[in-house]
């Protein structure tokens, strides 16, 4: 197993950079031109209202003073109100975090089993006509911005066709008693299909390379050679040996991958009108709602360092060279 | 002597390159005769790893069989069809690999990779392949709890002793052992090959052993094989080859090595580098750095002669063996040809 | 590799030769030349807008009897690829469009490397304290969500296209960064540079003439990606309404013809061109690094 002073020193690495982040946060916010109340007040608000609202966002206080009572709030996990929504900032986010994950996970699970199983045989066609073609083909679904796939593919099936829903998680004015009622609907499977199927092509790319240069790698490998000559089965060959060695930095990738797509869904989100953190973001931005849009930043960023923190985690756990040395 | 368990006559193998097609393998003829260990000896590049490779017909994808047979317990392995060529792997033919560290798969305990060899190949249970893991380990001198442990977790003699375990694990008939003792240093070499010869005495099976080392050769063969540019130089007795040997590249090779007991004499290089294979020479392969060399040597290939039964030697002055060794142990004959 | 043949080589008294081979174009392989290929051509598309447009691609244009052109089928009224809701010439805004993306791309590229290899080689090569605050910024910067970066950037700064450029400047180093880093560290050990060492070279001539000539192509490499990475964030940026609104861009028009409805009138003569182009230039961006992983990786070629 990994050393503990190993998590450790992870751990505080962690912490390092979130608190990092959040500083550069902070600057952005407060250094930036604009009062930072321009979204809240009220044109009609005289000057004495204006001060009185001013130190109640504590803002009548020097910089570094609000530096570290915005500190002390981030650890109590204290984010301030939402201006538009005038609710706690938290509270929302933590509402829609999960549409987000579901997304993310659901369009990541699809792209990654693609691509390894792909990536796999690829590598076994090695020098075909279809492996040649195939590369290319591959590097252009990578090339293309997220949310003009899910335009062409809103046009397509939900416009054109009309299979699918044009946007949301669920049809207008429904209910659902849980969550989990929600996300085990045949409502929600339709909503979610275009989204997720755009996230999907755009992520199978990463599996699909790292899986066919790794089982290149792998297949040369003495142990490989060694399991033919045991006259082990096909499956054994392929499966067992080669590509359990070529899946170990496949997986690796899945979480960063994970802490790549929620940054990126922003714009996915939007398109489709996904209820989740990015296109919160993106509407607290224009709507100048700052304490939302820190919030949501801040989210999205924990979400990313965490997963940069357990691909090396998983690393370590999946290596028995590396658990076990 | 009985029937012999293999028996290789006029192997071709033929590896596609950019140039055109090389013939690494050309026309190798030898016996392995049931319960001895027969030692395939010879520079790098001479074709050894790939007749020992060609006999478990997994190749590079480069290679090919062009021609020749392998008749193994009645049956020519060249031919048989790849269905039945697999069922012999590892049940019959058990190979050895040179490097144990990357012939085992880094991910899986020992245990598990005796067990497939042991299920799979084997048709054992589960609990019949742990016992015979137990005992399989036992057999090779290490405690049966590192059965447990991943190869990483093995030193190198560790490592080659797991590999024998292996090989050993469905009583093959015949195990090839390619370089089985190259990567280790000599103390440990001694005690693997000790352990080697001790299992294939004790289990009555043939062993093809697969080395540049002279020296490995005559601590451990009955029988020995000596390769140069894709051809059998000499093959025979261990003994009688490497005490009177009637090949003039047989004669430089045990020149170049340490005494087999130890005692170490001058020794003498054979000068120059074996030919290249996708051109080879004309007459006698080792005639370009053979100090005996005459005219005839440069323009037809020598023929195989047997001075005695069990004996074969391919020089077309072997009847002038004795007068040739002679000369060949004088560092001078070999220093001129430099 | 090519990068000691350079070193090696003559000095080249061919001026325009020198800066050719300087790049270390991957010509060999048949990949890099098609993204080469791409790239000219867009280059000329940029260069000859003016001459190759057929519109002003934000006048609003009017038929002969004073109609609004709006809403044109491809090659009505000699709209090559017809009209926006507006009337606007789509294939005008599509020359003009590469502009915007050449200039962007090329410019976050050469930040992107230039940053990430000076950080690297820097790191790399005097290694302690140094090495330790540049790898904590790369850490911190891997850190930064980079998407919701810009945009939270472009909503505090005045609409621009250089806010892409500057994001990426603040935040895509990293990679570049870790990376020639760890080459730096293997280079730093290689008997011509302890050679360069031990003669008394100064710091400064064995980094410039020993070390980065042998990781430019991994700099060009990186580059070559970044290039795709801006076109394609500033395509993400203003399609969610955080561009300039006074430039042209490929992102601008995908974002016109969303809000425009274009989906539901299934208008794909409008936002399915923009879309190829960018994949057009970011793919090319990506078959030059490959080209580039062949030079540094010739494994791959077997």
């Amino acid at each position: 197993m990994l050393g503990l002073k190993q998590i450790g020193g992870r751990l505080a690495q962690l912490i390092f950079v979130l608190w990092a982040v959040a500083t550069i946060l902070f600057l952005m916010f407060r250094l930036m031109p604009g009062n930072p109340l321009a979204a809240y007040i009220d044109p009609t608000f005289t000057e004495d209202q204006q001060q009185i609202l001013m130190a109640k966002f504590g803002l009548d206080k020097p910089l570094w003073e609000q530096y570290f009572i915005y500190l002390g709030n981030l650890v109590q996990g204290e984010l301030g109100d939402s201006f538009f929504y005038r609710q706690p900032v938290f509270d929302r986010i933590i509402e829609l975090l999960p549409n987000t994950l579901v997304l993310t996970f659901s369009s990541l699970l699809v792209a990654y089993a693609f691509g390894i199983i792909v990536g796999a045989w690829l590598a076994w066609r090695r020098g075909r006509m279809v492996e040649k073609a195939a590369i290319p083909f591959v590097l252009t679904t990578r090339a293309m911005p997220e949310f003009w796939l899910g335009m062409i593919l809103l046009a397509i099936f939900s416009f054109w066709l009309g299979w699918f829903p044009a946007g949301g998680t669920r049809p207008a004015g429904a209910e659902y008693d849980s969550l989990f009622a929600l996300y085990t609907s045949a409502d929600f499977l339709v909503h979610l299909t275009l989204p997720a199927l755009t996230l999907a092509i755009y992520s199978q790319g990463l599996p699909l390379l790292l899986m066919r240069s790794n089982m290149l790698d792998v297949m040369r490998e003495d142990f490989v050679t060694m399991a033919r000559i045991k006259g082990l089965s096909g499956w054994s060959v392929v499966v067992r040996h080669a590509a359990r060695n070529a899946l170990l930095p496949v997986m690796t990738s899945f979480a960063i991958a994970v802490g790549y797509q929620i940054q990126g869904n922003v714009v996915v989100e939007s398109v489709f009108s996904w209820p989740g953190l990015g296109r919160e973001l993106v509407n607290a931005v224009s709507a100048s709602d700052y304490p939302l849009a820190q919030g949501a930043f801040l989210m999205i960023a924990v979400v990313v360092v965490l997963m940069n923190l357990i691909a090396d985690l998983l690393y370590g756990l999946l290596d028995p060279r590396v658990s076990h040395a | 002597m009985g029937e012999a368990l293999l028996s290789v006559r006029d192997l071709q193998i033929a590896y596609r390159v950019s140039e055109g097609e090389v013939r690494a393998v050309d026309g190798t003829s030898f016996d392995v005769p049931a319960g001895t260990i027969t030692g395939l000896v010879g520079e790098s590049g001479c074709g050894k790893t790939t007749v020992a490779r060609a006999l478990t017909r997994v190749m590079p994808g480069n290679a090919r069989i062009a021609g020749g047979s392998a008749r193994f317990a009645g049956r020519d392995l060249m031919a048989l069809p790849e269905a039945e060529m697999n069922r012999l792997r590892w049940r019959d033919i058990a190979f050895i690999p040179q490097s144990a560290m990357n012939s085992l798969d880094p991910v899986y305990r020992v245990e598990s990779q005796l067990n497939e060899v042991l299920i799979q190949r084997g048709g054992m249970t589960r609990r019949q392949a742990r016992a015979r893991a137990e005992e399989l380990f036992d057999m090779v001198g290490i405690e049966a709890r590192r059965l447990r442990d991943y190869p990483h977790q093995f030193s190198g003699g560790m490592r080659q002793r797991v590999a024998i375990a292996l090989a050993l694990a469905l009583e093959p008939k015949l195990v090839i052992a390619d370089e089985p003792v190259t990567a280790l240093d000599v103390i440990v070499q001694r005690q693997i090959l000790d352990q080697l010869l001790e299992l294939q005495r004790r289990l009555g099976i043939s062993v093809i052993l697969v080395t540049h080392d002279i020296s490995v050769v005559a601590y451990v063969c009955d029988r020995v094989v000596v390769m140069y540019a894709g051809q059998v130089a000499e093959a025979g007795d261990m003994r009688r080859v490497l005490t009177r040997p009637e090949h003039p590249y047989t004669m430089g090779l045990t020149n170049a090595f340490p005494d087999l007991q130890g005692a170490i004499g001058i020794l003498t290089p054979i000068e120059g580098a074996p030919p290249n294979l996708l051109n080879p020479p004309s007459g006698c392969r080792f005639a370009p750095r053979c100090p005996f060399s005459g005219a005839m040597c440069q323009h037809r290939p020598p023929d195989v002669r047997a001075p005695e039964p069990g004996h074969a030697v391919s020089c077309h002055r072997a009847g002038e063996a004795p007068a040739l060794r002679a000369a060949a142990a004088r560092i001078e004959t070999w220093a001129a040809m430099a | 590799m090519p990068s000691d043949a350079t070193l090696a080589a003559p000095a080249d008294r061919n001026l325009l030769g020198r800066i050719f081979r300087s790049l270390h174009l991957p010509l060999g392989d048949p990949f890099a030349l098609v993204g080469l290929a791409i790239y000219a051509l867009f280059i000329l598309v940029a260069i000859f807008a003016d001459q190759i447009a057929t519109h002003d691609p934000t006048e609003i244009l009017y038929t002969p009897d004073y109609d609004l052109a709006a809403d044109r089928s491809p090659g009505a009224d000699g709209f090559i690829l017809g009209t926006t809701s507006l009337g606007r010439d789509i294939f005008s805004q599509l020359v003009y469009g590469s502009r915007s993306a050449l200039l962007i791309g090329m410019t976050a590229a050469f930040m992107v490397a230039l940053i990430g290899t000076v950080v690297g080689l820097v790191a790399g090569y005097f290694g302690g304290l140094v090495d330790t605050v540049l790898m904590r910024m790369a850490d911190i910067a891997f850190g930064i969500p980079f998407l919701p970066f810009v945009i939270v950037l472009a909503a505090f700064l005045e609409p621009s296209i250089w806010n892409v450029v500057l994001a990426m400047a603040l935040v895509l180093w990293r990679d570049t960064g870790r990376v020639i880093r760890s080459q730096v560290l293997s280079l730093r050990t290689r008997a011509y540079v302890e050679a360069a060492r031990v003669c008394g070279s100064s710091d400064l001539k064995i980094v410039f003439r020993h070390i980065a000539p042998n990781i430019l192509p991994l700099s060009f490499l990186y580059g070559s990606i970044a290039i795709g990475w801006a076109i394609l964030t500033e395509a993400s940026i203003s399609f969610l309404g955080f561009g300039d609104p006074e430039t042209i861009s490929w992102g601008y028009m995908l974002q016109d013809a969303y809000a425009s409805q274009a989906l539901s009138t299934r208008a794909f003569y409008w936002f399915v061109p923009p879309g190829l182009c960018i994949i057009l230039v970011v793919v090319a961006g990506f078959f030059i690094s490959r080209g580039y992983e062949e030079i540094l990786f010739p494994k791959l070629k077997e």
